[in-house]
């Protein structure tokens, strides 16, 4: 009940105010199962995290990392500002990031929001990116760099 | 990243090849690289199978060679334990692009550290407790291994067992700050007791000591990109303590080219391998090496290149010979991602 609360709280941090809502156009919110015990991570760390250099969550689980297809402007804004790839790039980093034992699959691929939002759900460790506004109020949202995507130089948009 | 039992992933590589070259005993003309499959599967949440298998073009024969076999047990970030066949770690090249020729810049590896080279051990089997600290500023990894060491013939390791029982180990320890992506700096050491096949033969009355010290330093962003290794290789015969030293580098760089022209990437690498002449390990084989490349890599599709490479190059101080690569050089299988698990639907509203 609690939790419930809380992520409430925080969704409505992100959504609820009129001009929060404003501010979340074009943002990206990054989304973990409600079960990761993370709140808050930096950009740099969560750069580790979508490199698959960090493939565990603080309490020992496993990171399950769900990245949009082509052709989505939430991939974009990831590619551009968390991976600072483009398309090819993205593809030949994981290939070598297979090919060298490092991770035994690239990341899983959804293809849309609310793909993400029910496998973010249902996956303990997912951590995955949706739009801003589509963020529903049983989600659990990162701040990245102490940020929600309603603030200001929230820096995924 | 996490895996369903049994989930399996499948890449390959392949090249093809044309030489022009005035080395006398190089046939000239094409030639068909390596075909090359690799697999990874998940046993379980933290357990993985890992396989590289590779097929090489000989005068009588395909050649199948199982490159790298390893099960491997991730307790987490910082520690995890394997046992199998790897590619050596104590080199960048040799844990970074393997034998997928596609992933290198260049057509073919540095001379120190070639596909059957004898300066260092390519291949090597044991076990191996790996890790890293992604979250530390630098970070931090490192790689610790037990294993067969170096076969009689010194260019193989030793896949049957170890030829003198006396275990090899090595060690690695690198960064890769994150606030640096694309930057790689370490170092590594080997250390072994070899038999060479050739110890009846060079009047060897004993075995020989070996240890390797090495370091690189690698920026990937490719504009530009560089690599440089280094490798210090002594040799002590254990019967009168006789020491010899040998050393060999190489420095590579590349730049991707900006704008409309960025399909392209030019390059140039310079390399030498200086050996002990006395060095009864190293004496029957040439080892000594100088040579400068200098070429350019079209990627013209995202998952195809073709290599325009010009070698000029001699072996123990002799004459120079000057050669001309062509290689078209490409990956295929899953890339960039695998779908993800359909989760069935919990709404029965209408």
């Amino acid at each position: 009940m609690r939790r419930t609360v809380a992520l409430a709280l925080v969704s409505f941090a992100v959504l609820g105010a009129p001009e929060a809502r404003a501010q979340t156009r074009g943002a990206v919110a990054i989304v973990v199962n409600p079960s990761t015990a993370v709140d808050d991570l930096s950009l740099l760390e969560l750069r580790n995290v979508f490199l698959g250099e960090r493939q565990f969550w603080g309490d020992g689980s496993r990171i399950v990392l769900l990245v949009r297809a082509p052709v989505a402007y939430e991939r974009d804004v990831v590619l551009n500002r968390i991976y600072r790839m483009d398309e090819s790039q993205f593809r030949q980093y994981w290939i070598a990031k297979v090919f060298r034992a490092q991770v035994s699959s690239g990341p899983k691929i959804v293809y849309s929001n609310d793909m993400t939002r029910q496998l973010v759900a249902a996956l303990p460790g997912a951590v995955g990116f949706i739009a801003a506004g589509d963020v529903a109020a049983d989600m659990k949202v990162l701040r990245i760099n102490g940020k929600l995507p309603g603030d200001p130089d929230y820096p995924l948009r | 990243m996490a895996q369903s039992p049994l989930d399996v992933h499948v890449l390959g590589f392949a090249d093809i090849d044309y030489l022009e070259t005035d080395r006398a005993g190089v046939d000239d003309g094409f030639f068909l690289g390596q075909l090359v499959g690799h697999a990874a599967a998940g046993l379980s949440e933290r357990t993985t199978f890992f396989a590289e298998v590779s097929a090489t073009a000989r005068p009588d024969e395909y050649r199948i060679e199982v490159e790298r076999l390893i099960l491997r047990y991730d307790f987490n970030d910082a520690l995890k334990v394997s046992a199998g066949r790897y590619h050596t770690p104590i080199n960048y090249w040799n844990t970074a692009f393997h034998h997928g020729l596609w992933l290198q810049t260049t057509v073919s590896r540095p001379e120190m550290i070639r596909f059957g080279t004898r300066f260092q051990p390519v291949h090597f089997v044991g076990v191996q407790v790996e890790g890293a600290f992604p979250a530390t500023p630098l970070g931090v990894g490192y790689a610790v291994g037990l294993g067969n060491g170096r076969s009689e013939d010194i260019a193989r390791g030793g896949d049957p067992g170890d030829v003198n029982n006396h275990r090899a180990w090595l060690g690695q320890v690198y960064v890769r700050p994150p606030s640096l992506f694309g930057f790689q700096a370490g170092g590594g050491f080997y250390l072994d007791r070899i038999s060479p096949e050739q110890e009846e033969l060079l009047g060897l009355s004993s075995e020989v000591d070996e240890r390797i010290l090495s370091a690189h330093v690698a920026w990937l962003r490719e504009s530009p990109e560089f690599i440089g290794e280094y490798a210090h290789v002594s040799h002590e015969l254990r019967d009168d303590g006789e020491e010899h030293e040998s050393d060999a580098f190489y420095a590579q760089l590349a730049y991707r080219l900006p704008g409309r022209a960025d399909d392209w990437k030019p390059y140039v690498r310079y390399e030498r391998l200086d050996t002990s002449t006395a060095d009864p390990v190293y004496a029957p084989f040439d080892l000594e090496y100088e040579g400068t490349t200098a070429g350019v890599r079209f990627d013209f599709t995202s998952l195809a290149a073709l290599k325009i490479e010009y070698r000029r190059e001699r072996f123990e101080t002799r004459d120079w010979f000057n050669s001309l690569y062509l290689q078209l050089s490409l990956a295929f299988g899953e890339t960039g991602g695998e779908d993800a698990p359909i989760i069935p639907s919990t709404d029965h509203g209408p």
